[in-house]
C-alpha cells in the first residue's frame, strides 16, 4: 500500500463547481427511483390507485392502497435508508482502513452480526426481527472491537493490513461456531436462512421505525468525517503532522460503521457488495476527496438498492427475487473490475 | 450386494439364537411367520428374496409407523427428525426399538450393524430412485445401511392410499394378520372417514381449497401434482386448487410475493401442517398486511393441512375427519 | 585462516548433524501419533473395537464379519480421510506459506477453498449432483479461484500482503454467492450444503478417496523433489534469482503441485479451515532449525485433522462436522498469530 498523492486542490476545485450540481442531480434520480419503487412491483396496480393511495395516505381497504402503503411504501423508504447506511459506512470502512477491498463482510461486522442472532435464536429462544435488531447491532458492534483491538496492537497502531487480517481471524472464527450451533438446530437453520440472504421483501412499518433512528444518526454523524478521511488517506505521519488524532478518529469513524452497518444489517441481513462496489463508483466520480465521496456514495448507493430491487420484483412476477440476489448478479462483474483495474494504492 | 451376504449369515444366526418367540402360528391363512422362503416386490419392480420371512426389521420413520399399525414391530427406526416431534411416531409408544438416527441423512450404521437386521424398509422414491435415507445428499455412511440387509419399501407417488395399501400387504408377507380385529379396525375406520369425507364434500356445492403455507418472504401455494395426499382429496371430489405456475426448479411449490398474496381466492385455507398452529392466522393477519386479503384468511377458514408424511389408514383417517369438520364448515362463497 | 575455516566448515557439519538428528525424532514420533490416532479413530464408535481387532481387521489377519464391516466399511473410510486430507492440507500449506513467504498465506484463508466450496455447493444446490460430479466441480473451484487471485495480483508479482488482501476479498466474495446459492434450496439441501461448507471427514466417498491417496503418492515426492528450489526462494526472491533458480517457473510448479492437493483435499472432506494454516508453524516449532520441512507439516496436518475429527464426533455431545472444531480453534491461534507479529511490530 503506497501513500495516494494529496489531493490536487485546483483540480478539486474545478470539480467542487460540477459536483454540487450533480448531488442535486442524483437526489433527482433518487426521487424517481423511489417513485418506480412504489408503483413497480410483482403486481400489477394502476398509476392513479397508487397516486390516490398516496395523496390520501389512508388504507381504505383496497388491496392496491394496503400494498401501496402497507408494503411498498416502508420498503422503499427501509431501501434508502439502508442503502444509505451501507454505501457510506463502505466508503468510511475504505478510507479509514485505507483498503480498497474494506467492507462490513471482510471485515467481520456480518459475522459478528449473524452470530449475535444466531444466539439470540438457539439459546434464548427469541424469534422475530424486531428482536435480531439489537443483537445484530451488538454483534456488529462486538466484532468491529475486537478486530480493532487485535489490530492496533503494536507500536505502529491498527495499519491497513493488520485490520483486514484481524477482521478476516474473526469472520472465521465466528462463522465456524455460528455453522456448529445451527448444524444442531434445525428451527434456526431455517429461520437464519431467510435472514441470512439480504432482502427488502416483508418488512414493513415496525422494522423501518425499529431502525430508523440509528440509521438517520449515523448518516448525519457520517457526513461529518470528509476531512479527517482526507487526512488519512495522506497515511498516518502526515494526518499526525497535519494535527489529527489519528486513533480517535478511527474509533469515532467505526464506531459510526457499527451503527450503520449493524442496524442495516439487522433490518435486511447482510445486504453485500453495494458498501464494496459504491464507494469505489463515487471515488472515480469525484476523484479522491471525502468531502464528496461520502454524500455521493450516500446517495448512489441507495439508487443501486433500489433499482436492484425493483429489478427483482419485475422480472420474477408474481414471485420475487431477493435483493441480494440481483445485486450479486449485477455487482459481481463491477467487483471483479474494480480489484483488476483500479489503481488499488490509491485509496 | 454380495457384501452383505456374509452379515446377513450372521443376522440370520442371530436371530434363530434370539429365539422365533414370536412365530406363535395360529395355523390360519396367514403366511407362517418366520418360515419360508420369502418374498416380496418393492415400488422400485425390485424382488427381494429371502430363505425366510424377515423378522429383525429396520425401518424409516413413516414406514415403521405403518408396519407397526398391522403389528409388526421393527428393531430399529431411524427418523428425520427427533422421534417425538415426528407426526407418525410421536404418539406411538417405541420401547424396546433402537433409534438409529433423528436428523436427516445421518444413520447410526455401526448401532444399526449390531442389530443384525434382515430387512430395511424405507419408501421408494421414483423421482430420486432411492429408498427414504438413502438418497442423493445423505451422509456417504448412511447409505451403507443398504450392505446390512436387503431394502424394500412401496413406492411414494400419487396416492397416499395406494402407499398404505402397499404396506398392508408388505406387513402380510411378513406374517401380520392384517384380518385380525383391531388391525383391520383401523383400515374400517378410514374407509368410514373417506365415506364422510366425500358426502361432506358433495353436500357443500362449489367450495373451493387451496394448500398454503405462509413464510416471512413469500406465500406457498402447494402443488398437488406432488403432494399425494392432495391428489387422495381430490380424487374423492374435493376441488383442491392446481396453481398456474409452479416454480420450474421445485415444482412441489408456486411462490407468491406478498404482493399477490390474493392471486388465488380459495373458500378454505389447507394450512401446511407443520407451521400451522391455532393462532398461527391471526398472528400472520397481523405480520403481513396482505395476508388477510385472502377472504378465507379474513374468514378464519383454515384447516391443518397433512403435508408429506402420512402412512397409516390410522392417521389418515384422524386427519381427514378435521378436515371433514372444516369442509362441513367452510361457506362456499367465502372466495367469491 | 585455513585453521579457522576448517573449523567452521566442522562446525556446519556438526550442526547439520544435529539437525538431521532432531528431524529424525521428531518424524518419528509424528509418524508414532499419527497412526496411533488413526487407529484410535477405528476403535471408537457406537461400541469399542480392541486396537489390535482393528489393525487384524484392516490388514485382513483375522476374519470376523460384524467386526469386518464396522471397521473397514464404516471407520476406516472415516479415518483414512482425515489422514489422507490432513497430510494434503498440511503439505500444501506450508508449501503455499514458504512460496509467498507469509504465514497467513495459506490456501483456506486466501480463498481457494471458498471457490471450491461454491463449486461444490452449486452443484449441489442447483444441478441436483452427488459424488464424484460435485468433487470434480470442487476441483474446478479451487483451480478458478487460484487462477483468479494469480491472474488479479500477478502484476506486482505475487509477494507480500497485496496478494493476501486480494485472496481475502475473493474468499469474501465467494463466501457472498455460496449464500445466494443456498437461499435458493431447500431445507434438506441447504442442511447438506451448510454441511458440506464447514467440512467433515466422515463423508468421503470411495472415489474421491482413491483420488487422494492416488493424488498423494505422487504428489508429495514431487513437493519434496521441489524443495530444493524452494528453499532457495525462501532465501528471498533476490537472492534466490542471483543463485540461478529460475525463481517463477519453481514457484508455479510448487504451487500448482499445492494447489492440486488442496483441491483433492477439499473435494473428499469440504473446506476445512486452519489446518493448513497452522500445520506449518507446528512443524518448524517441533523441527527447530531444520525449519520447513514438507514431510513433518503433512504429519502434523494428519494429526490435527485426526484429533479434531475425533473430538467434533465423540467428545461434544452432538456430533458435529470437523471443520467446526478446527475453526473454533484455529480462530484464536489465528488471533493470537496476529496479536503477537503485531506486537512485535512485524503485522505488516
Amino acid at each position: 500500500m503506497s501513500v495516494a498523492s494529496p489531493p490536487a486542490t485546483t483540480r478539486t476545485a474545478r470539480r467542487a463547481s460540477a459536483l454540487g450540481p450533480g448531488l442535486v442531480a442524483l437526489c433527482g434520480v433518487l426521487a424517481l427511483v423511489a417513485f418506480l419503487s412504489v408503483t413497480q412491483g410483482s403486481r400489477d396496480i394502476g398509476l392513479s390507485e397508487v397516486l390516490h393511495a398516496l395523496r390520501t395516505f389512508d388504507d381504505d381497504g383496497s388491496i392496491g392502497s394496503t400494498i401501496t402503503l402497507e408494503l411498498r411504501v416502508p420498503r422503499t423508504l427501509l431501501g434508502i435508508l439502508v442503502g444509505a447506511a451501507l454505501g457510506v459506512a463502505g466508503a468510511i470502512l475504505q478510507g479509514v482502513t485505507r483498503n480498497p477491498l474494506a467492507d462490513a463482510g471482510i471485515m467481520g461486522i456480518n459475522s459478528g452480526a449473524a452470530a449475535f442472532v444466531v444466539f439470540a435464536i438457539t439459546v434464548l429462544g427469541l424469534r422475530g426481527v424486531g428482536v435480531y435488531v439489537w443483537f445484530a447491532f451488538a454483534g456488529a458492534i462486538g466484532a468491529l472491537v475486537l478486530v480493532y483491538a487485535i489490530a492496533s496492537l503494536g507500536r505502529e497502531g491498527a495499519t491497513p493490513v493488520k485490520l483486514a487480517l484481524a477482521g478476516a481471524a474473526v469472520t472465521a472464527g465466528l462463522a465456524s461456531v455460528t455453522t456448529g450451533i445451527i448444524m444442531t438446530n434445525v428451527d434456526a437453520l431455517n429461520e437464519l436462512r431467510f435472514w441470512q440472504v439480504g432482502s427488502l421483501a416483508g418488512r414493513y412499518a415496525p422494522i423501518l421505525t425499529g431502525v430508523a433512528p440509528f440509521l438517520l444518526a449515523g448518516l448525519v454523524a457520517a457526513l461529518g468525517f470528509g476531512r479527517a478521511l482526507n487526512g488519512l488517506a495522506l497515511g498516518e505521519d502526515v494526518a499526525k503532522g497535519l494535527g489529527q488524532h489519528v486513533g480517535r478518529t478511527r474509533m469515532a469513524a467505526f464506531a459510526v460503521v457499527a451503527v450503520l452497518a449493524g442496524a442495516a444489517t439487522a433490518a435486511c441481513g447482510p445486504i453485500v457488495f453495494v458498501g464494496l462496489v459504491v464507494p469505489h463508483v463515487a471515488r472515480f466520480v469525484c476523484g479522491p476527496d471525502y468531502r464528496w465521496i461520502l454524500p455521493y456514495s450516500m446517495l448512489l448507493a441507495p439508487i443501486v438498492l433500489l433499482l436492484a430491487d425493483v429489478l427483482g420484483r419485475v422480472v420474477a412476477a408474481p414471485d420475487e427475487l431477493q435483493v441480494g440476489v440481483v445485486l450479486g448478479v449485477v455487482c459481481a462483474p463491477a467487483f471483479v473490475a474494480i480489484v483488476r483495474y483500479a489503481r488499488l494504492s490509491e485509496v | 450386494m454380495r457384501v452383505w451376504r456374509p452379515i446377513l449369515a450372521v443376522a440370520v444366526l442371530g436371530a434363530a439364537l434370539a429365539g422365533c418367540g414370536s412365530n406363535t402360528d395360529g395355523g390360519d391363512a396367514a403366511p407362517a411367520a418366520a418360515a419360508g422362503p420369502w418374498s416380496f416386490t418393492g415400488g422400485s419392480g425390485q424382488v427381494v428374496k429371502a430363505d425366510k420371512t424377515p423378522t429383525r426389521i429396520i425401518a424409516h420413520a413413516g414406514e415403521a409407523a405403518a408396519l407397526m399399525s398391522f403389528g409388526i414391530t421393527p428393531v430399529g427406526i431411524y427418523a428425520d427428525e427427533s422421534v417425538k416431534t415426528d407426526p407418525n411416531l410421536k404418539n406411538l409408544d417405541l420401547s424396546g426399538i433402537t433409534i438409529l438416527g433423528e436428523e436427516w441423512g445421518k444413520i447410526d450404521v455401526e448401532k444399526a450393524a449390531s442389530l443384525a437386521p434382515d430387512l430395511i424398509v424405507g419408501d421408494w422414491w421414483p423421482a430420486e430412485k432411492a429408498h427414504s435415507g438413502m438418497e442423493e445428499g445423505v451422509d456417504e455412511k448412511s447409505k451403507k445401511l443398504a450392505e446390512l440387509a436387503p431394502v424394500t419399501g412401496v413406492s411414494q407417488g400419487k396416492s397416499i392410499v395406494e402407499l398404505a395399501e402397499g404396506y398392508e400387504d408388505l406387513a402380510e408377507s411378513l406374517g401380520a394378520k392384517v384380518d385380525s380385529p383391531e388391525i383391520a379396525a383401523n383400515k374400517q375406520r378410514f374407509e368410514e372417514s373417506v365415506a364422510k369425507f366425500k358426502e361432506a364434500v358433495a353436500a357443500n356445492k362449489g367450495l373451493s381449497v387451496a394448500a398454503m403455507s405462509p413464510a416471512d418472504d413469500k406465500v406457498y401455494v402447494a402443488n398437488p401434482e406432488y403432494a399425494p395426499e392432495l391428489l387422495d382429496l381430490q380424487s374423492w371430489g374435493l376441488d383442491v386448487l392446481n396453481p398456474e405456475s409452479p416454480d420450474p426448479g421445485f415444482p412441489y411449490w408456486e411462490n407468491l410475493s406478498w404482493e399477490n398474496a390474493d392471486k388465488y381466492q380459495p373458500d378454505l385455507i389447507l394450512w401446511d401442517g407443520r407451521s400451522y398452529t391455532a393462532t398461527a392466522n391471526d398472528e400472520w393477519g397481523k405480520k403481513q398486511p396482505t395476508w388477510f386479503k385472502l377472504k378465507a384468511a379474513k374468514a378464519g377458514a383454515t384447516v391443518a393441512w397433512p403435508a408429506f408424511w402420512l402412512h397409516t389408514y390410522g392417521d389418515f383417517a384422524t386427519e381427514l375427519d378435521k378436515l371433514t369438520t372444516a369442509v362441513k364448515a367452510a361457506d362456499p362463497n367465502v372466495g367469491g | 585462516m585455513t585453521i579457522t575455516a576448517s573449523t567452521v566448515d566442522a562446525m556446519l557439519r556438526a550442526n547439520r548433524r544435529r539437525r538431521n538428528a532432531r528431524s529424525g525424532v521428531v518424524l518419528a514420533s509424528l509418524a508414532v501419533l499419527v497412526f496411533a490416532l488413526f487407529v484410535v479413530t477405528m476403535m471408537i464408535g457406537s461400541f469399542r473395537i480392541g486396537a489390535l481387532d482393528v489393525v487384524a481387521s484392516v490388514l485382513h489377519l483375522a476374519d470376523n464379519p460384524s467386526v469386518d464391516f464396522v471397521v473397514r466399511e464404516l471407520r476406516l473410510p472415516t479415518a483414512a480421510a482425515g489422514l489422507g486430507v490432513g497430510l494434503a492440507l498440511g503439505a500444501s500449506g506450508t508449501v503455499f506459506q514458504q512460496i509467498l513467504r507469509n504465514p497467513l498465506a495459506s490456501p483456506d484463508f486466501v480463498g481457494i477453498t471458498s471457490g471450491a466450496g461454491l463449486a461444490a455447493v452449486f452443484g449441489i444446490v442447483l444441478l441436483q449432483a452427488g459424488g464424484l460430479v460435485v468433487s470434480g466441480l470442487a476441483l474446478g473451484g479451487a483451480l478458478l479461484a487460484a487462477t483468479l487471485m494469480y491472474v488479479l495480483a500477478w502484476r506486482d508479482g505475487v509477494t507480500g500482503y497485496r496478494f493476501i488482501l486480494i485472496g481475502i476479498g475473493i474468499a469474501a466474495f465467494f463466501d457472498g454467492l455460496i449464500g445466494f446459492v443456498l437461499t435458493r434450496a431447500q431445507l434438506f439441501e441447504a442442511r447438506q450444503a451448510m454441511h458440506w461448507l464447514t467440512g467433515s471427514v466422515g463423508q468421503a466417498g470411495d472415489t474421491e478417496l482413491r483420488l487422494l491417496f492416488g493424488g498423494l503418492l505422487i504428489l508429495l515426492p514431487l513437493a519434496m523433489l521441489l524443495q530444493r528450489p524452494l528453499r532457495a526462494l525462501e532465501l528471498g526472491d533476490d537472492t534466490a534469482r542471483t543463485l540461478g533458480t529460475r525463481a517463477e517457473l519453481s514457484r508455479a510448479a510448487l504451487l500448482g503441485t499445492a494447489l492440486v492437493l488442496v483441491a483433492l483435499a477439499v473435494s473428499v472432506a469440504g473446506p476445512i479451515v486452519f489446518v493448513a494454516l497452522v500445520a506449518g508453524p507446528i512443524a518448524n516449532r517441533l523441527l527447530g532449525a531444520a525449519t520447513g520441512g514438507i514431510v513433518a507439516a503433512a504429519l502434523v496436518g494428519a494429526a490435527l485433522l485426526l484429533a479434531a475429527d475425533l473430538v467434533a464426533v465423540h467428545v461434544l455431545p452432538t456430533p458435529l462436522p470437523t471443520g467446526v472444531v478446527t475453526g473454533a480453534v484455529g480462530a484464536p491461534y489465528l488471533l493470537w498469530l496476529l496479536a503477537t507479529t503485531n506486537r512485535q511490530g512485524a503485522g505488516g
